[in-house]
């Protein structure tokens, strides 16, 4: 038994790692609670650490905290394997860039005596999601959920003095509640089938006869409306926009890409463990045949990219724009997810990586114009191209990545989710993610135009980024540019990531 | 009908029908008062199911720490029990239609589900067995609801501050 843990203890030290980090944060603040300029600099030692231990985890599969008490005693409640460690991996980087972020948002730096607190809830918002990424058990998976919630809730709604903060907390709450109810529900009926609450357990259970469908497809609905609100999947996205536009930027941005990872990884996790018989040798997996989540993927991706490409055409708001693109871009993660192959699976690490570095460096454009202007509104970005060169260059590539032109990295994200597509034969989906793109491209273009065509009305002085700034963008730029030509590396490095824990 | 079978829906029927009265009271300190009869019903529902702990727990906590607290809340607030809350229905037709639907899957798959069920004695006691896999088995959920608390009073304690600028 206290073999067993303390055997277990040695795959989960990037989560112990962050839990530390979590206290000593907590601690630092009461203690030096007059001079907190070297909190962030805590949280990014912290976070490095955990980098390295997940490193360090790449390529390992196992299974941690197997239960010694219960009848079946194979399966643990959490799995380390290479695709967690991926996304792990893809968490920890998103984390240290929105560090970075933080220190140069004006908005947090306002903050100054709630700094503490602001690192303490990201660190809490970690934990959640490196638990979520690998739990494969049910319980396991709503406790790190909520934990991930909790602390997002707390953040969006941290400018109180702004009411647009406050009211994109309340919503979020509000939601959130809503959706983790509905899952628990789904949860305890997926219980009340099978009594088990194991993934791998429930996988062997449900091939059984005397499982009745209606149920489990009920149950398996339930729990999609739980992941599906947190990758704000269409019908769930409702909280998105609002909350992306009240939220602090450096949040947003953060939202919109650890917490969708985290989210994407658990449905593949779900589906992956709990509903598959078998892999084929050329990568397709065989869904036992109680529900057909092909179906329900699809037409969820295609309606959530349709719902937030078409909403963004409409958004003076660059936050409120960047949120429905957002939207889109879960819808396309959503088809590679849909391919049920390992090739979809490949296209989907890889989309994520480019979309971490493109969504990110987007915002940060937009929070070093909002720090001078206060705003983040379209008319403050005419004119930009001519006052801020450097920005507007950058701004650019990141939109242009963020529609899936070349010679970005967006282009390969994209090209791979369409051979992955066209691989299984699902030519009308791609004919319609591709006419998503061509919607995508008007808004994105739309900036474009304010920032090169449009003549400024109001006379601004020219904005220069810091130097900090500079080195940021261009750490993100370069490997968009790099990957864009030369992507060898990083599909390597995706397709060694694919495997997960099997049965 | 045994008498089991009286207790349970006595203690139904006190659950739904004070349920009903939370959310149709138009003064929030009645609809607060309303809920207390409905956590206890819940609570009693778990005594006829031998889950003893969670009893407890849910009279301790929801009964006598939650409800307390959103009296002690709503009380201290005195705009807030004047305030006459809007009860009213609005798209009466869809409501009806959602959860009419709703509830028609659900009945249809309580009843036509075959439930999972071990055969077995029901347990004298469950703390026991309970704490026993708390602190073994489950011992990672164990730790990490401890994280899940910490953050909840970060969060509790960084919305209730008072912000001056």
């Amino acid at each position: 038994m206290i073999n067993e843990i303390l055997n277990s203890i040695t795959f989960i030290y990037p989560e112990l790692a962050v839990s530390i980090f979590l206290l000593i944060i907590v601690l630092v603040d009461l203690v030096f609670h007059k001079d907190k300029k070297y909190i962030p600099y805590i949280s990014l030692a912290g976070l490095v650490i955990t980098g390295i231990l997940v490193l360090n985890q790449i390529g390992i599969t196992h299974f941690a905290f197997v239960p010694q008490l219960s009848a079946v005693k194979k399966y643990g409640m959490m799995t380390i394997d290479p695709f967690g460690s991926y996304f792990k991996l893809l968490v920890v980087v998103t984390s240290i860039l929105i560090i970075f972020f933080t220190i140069a948002s004006e908005e947090v730096i306002d903050l100054k005596e709630r700094l503490g607190e602001f690192h303490a809830l990201i660190y809490g918002m970690i934990l959640g999601m490196l638990v979520m990424i690998s739990a494969s058990d049910l319980i396991l998976i709503y406790l790190s959920l909520e934990l991930l919630s909790l602390s997002s809730y707390v953040l969006a709604g941290f400018l109180k003095l702004r009411e647009r903060s406050s009211e994109a907390s309340l919503k979020y709450v509000i939601y959130g509640s809503v959706s983790s109810g509905l899952m628990l529900f789904g949860i305890s009926i997926i219980y009340g089938l099978t009594g088990s609450t194991n993934l791998y357990v429930i996988n062997s259970l449900i091939q059984g006869p005397q499982i009745n469908l209606f149920t489990l497809s009920f149950s398996s609905i339930l729990m999609f409306v739980g992941i599906g609100y947190k990758i704000s999947a269409a019908p769930f996205h409702f909280w998105t926009p609002d909350v992306y536009e009240g939220a602090p930027i450096s949040i947003t941005a953060y939202l919109s890409v650890a917490s969708k990872a985290a989210g994407f990884a658990l449905l593949i996790r779900f589906i992956q463990t709990g509903f598959t018989s078998f892999i084929s040798e050329d990568g397709y997996w065989t869904l036992i045949a109680v529900f057909d989540w092909q179906a329900l993927l699809i037409a969820i991706s295609i309606l959530t990219m349709t719902l937030g490409n078409f909403s963004a055409l409409w958004q003076d708001n660059l936050k409120r724009m960047l949120a429905y693109s957002s939207i889109a871009h879960a819808g396309y993660i959503l088809l590679g997810i849909a391919v049920l192959s390992n090739q979809g699976l490949i296209a989907v690490l890889i989309y994520f990586f480019v979309y971490m570095l493109m969504n990110i460096g987007a915002f940060y454009v937009v929070m070093l114009i909002s720090n001078k202007t206060g705003s983040e509104n379209i008319d403050d970005y005419d004119g930009l191209g001519a006052k801020a060169p450097f920005l507007g260059v950058a701004l650019a590539i990141f939109l242009i990545s963020l529609t899936g032109l070349p010679p970005t990295a967006g282009f390969i994200a994209k090209l791979y989710l369409f051979i992955a597509l066209i691989d299984a034969n699902m030519i009308v989906v791609a004919i319609i993610a591709l006419l998503n793109t061509v919607v995508s491209l008007y808004y994105y273009v739309r900036v474009l135009k304010h920032m090169y065509l449009t003549k400024s009305e109001r006379e601004q002085e020219n904005i220069t980024p810091s130097i900090g700034s500079l080195v940021y963008l261009l750490v993100l730029l370069i490997p968009i540019l790099f990957f864009g030509i030369y992507f060898t590396p990083i599909v390597e490095f995706a397709r060694s990531c694919v495997s997960l824990l099997g049965i | 009908m045994s008498i089991y079978d009286v207790i349970f829906y006595l203690f139904a029927i006190l659950t739904i029908g004070s349920g009903y009265l939370v959310v149709t009271s138009k003064n929030i300190v009645h609809s607060a008062f309303y809920l207390l009869f409905t956590l206890f019903g819940v609570a009693g529902l778990y005594v006829l199911l031998a889950a003893d702990f969670i009893a407890i727990v849910q009279l301790m906590v929801y009964v006598g720490g939650i409800l307390i607290l959103l009296l002690f809340g709503v009380m201290l607030t005195n705009k807030v029990t004047d305030v006459k809350i809007r009860t009213g229905t609005i798209h009466i037709i869809p409501a009806v239609i959602g959860t009419g639907l709703l509830m028609g899957v659900i009945v249809s798959m309580m009843l036509r589900t075959n439930w999972k069920s071990e055969p077995g004695e029901l347990p004298f006691t469950t703390t026991y067995g309970l704490g026993r896999i708390l602190l073994t088995d489950y011992v990672l959920v164990f730790e990490l609801l401890a994280m899940l608390l910490l953050i909840a009073l970060i969060g509790a304690a960084s919305i209730a501050r008072r912000d001056n600028e």
